[in-house]
């Protein structure tokens, strides 16, 4: 059977792919149905190889972590085996991979947001090219929910317009409280016009005798 | 190169919009032809229909709020994946220059003139297209902001090149107002 290798470059990353064709599923001889290894380079790292459960684990961290990035959320993400991971690193992003094997230490690698755009190209080539016939399982692009792009807001700006709202409505309520009531001016128009209330109703006396009504 | 959209579009909101046409003003900044270079580029790509000549590109991108003249009627879907693949392609061509920009292994001197030639140029193509008295505007002249602004539309359009990159930018577009 052909072993077929193919090899992704853009600048700073390199990754090769080698494989068979799977025949049972009526695959050209030109195509990788089976991946027998990965070669990933990267610029002043070692190298990286290992099999397709570690490729699919890069790609399952690497190409959600894009996403996230473009629309300015830097959160981690890491694959439920533990084999990669990435995350934000100060302006940089740390990407560290985690061998099967026991008593070899994990090993971290500090990319620049060049060197991960490269790495992201080389994994869309691979994962759109047609001759390699894997199937990648990765979710399809989707927009961020609401709350994943709120906490990208900082603290200060998503609470400092409603924290100075309710200072000030809160400072406006205290100084109206303390400021004295003014004298009711209507009061006294009323007692000056009106009856006084200290003074007797006899002391009106009513004239019923002339009052037409009671004259019939 | 990026092929001819295969999904029919969607309908863009305000600021996936705003963001499309700051992605073209960015390539054109980084490409002192990106006007032709554009046109060239979507007749590659087989969009001549859609872009005969640089007036109908031009009037595509008015549907940005930003602009001094703009258009008040939606973005049809199909001119919003047009000019989605349109980035995406010309992010592609102009790769080795976002490269050069975003990396930390080039000298620090030739990458601070190379960020302000940018500066420079994006500045220019701002003032002359967009309204000035609109508060994005604003934050896209002030040195405070635009700095931060400039490495994220650079860092977006190396990470959405080539045709890997066609989903995740319009996924990036569609993300709702925070």
């Amino acid at each position: 059977m052909q072993k077929n290798t193919y090899r992704y470059e853009q600048t700073a990353a390199r990754l090769l792919v080698e494989g068979y064709p799977d025949l049972s599923a009526s695959q050209t001889n030109d195509s990788i149905g089976i991946l027998s290894g990965w070669r990933l380079q990267l610029v002043a790292a070692p190298e990286l190889e290992g099999t397709r459960e570690h490729l699919e684990a890069l790609m399952a961290v690497v190409m959600p972590y894009a996403r996230h990035c473009l629309s300015g959320v830097r959160r981690p993400f890491k694959t439920e085996q533990g084999f990669v991971s990435i995350g934000p690193d100060s302006e940089a992003h740390q990407l560290q991979l985690r061998s099967s094997r026991e008593g070899v230490d994990p090993l971290a690698l500090r990319l620049d947001d060049a060197e991960l755009s490269d790495l992201v190209r080389c994994l869309d080539r691979l994962r759109l090219d047609q001759r390699v016939q894997l199937s990648w399982e990765l979710p399809a692009d989707q927009p961020l929910p609401r709350h994943e792009l709120v906490e990208r807001i900082p603290l200060r700006r998503r609470f400092g317009p409603s924290f100075l709202g309710g200072f000030a409505l809160a400072a406006t309520a205290s100084i109206a409280l303390v400021l004295p009531l003014p004298p009711q001016p209507q009061q006294q128009g009323v007692e000056a016009t009106g009856p006084r209330s200290d003074a007797p109703i006899d002391d009106a006396p009513i004239d019923t005798e002339k009052s037409p009504l009671t004259e019939r | 190169m990026t092929d001819v959209p295969q999904q029919s579009g969607v309908r863009l909101g305000r600021r996936g919009i705003e963001r499309l046409d700051l992605l073209l003003l960015t390539i054109e900044a980084l490409d002192l032809n990106g006007g032709e270079a554009m046109l060239w580029t979507s007749q590659q790509m087989g969009m001549q229909t859609q872009f005969p000549n640089r007036v109908e590109l031009w009037k595509r991108r008015c549907h940005n709020p930003l602009r001094r003249t703009t258009r008040r009627e939606p973005m049809a879907p199909v001119d919003a994946e047009s000019l989605i693949c349109l980035v995406c392609a010309m992010a592609e061509r102009l790769y080795p220059m976002l490269h050069q920009l975003l990396s930390s292994r080039e000298p620090d001197q030739l990458t601070q003139q190379r960020w302000n030639l940018l500066d420079e140029r994006l500045r220019d193509l701002v003032e002359e297209r967009m309204n000035p008295r609109r508060g994005a505007v604003m934050r896209l002249l002030d040195p405070m902001f635009s700095a931060e602004i400039q490495r994220q539309l650079v860092g977006t359009l190396a990470l959405v090149a080539g045709p890997g990159g066609i989903d995740r930018l319009r996924a990036t577009l569609l993300d709702p107002t925070p």
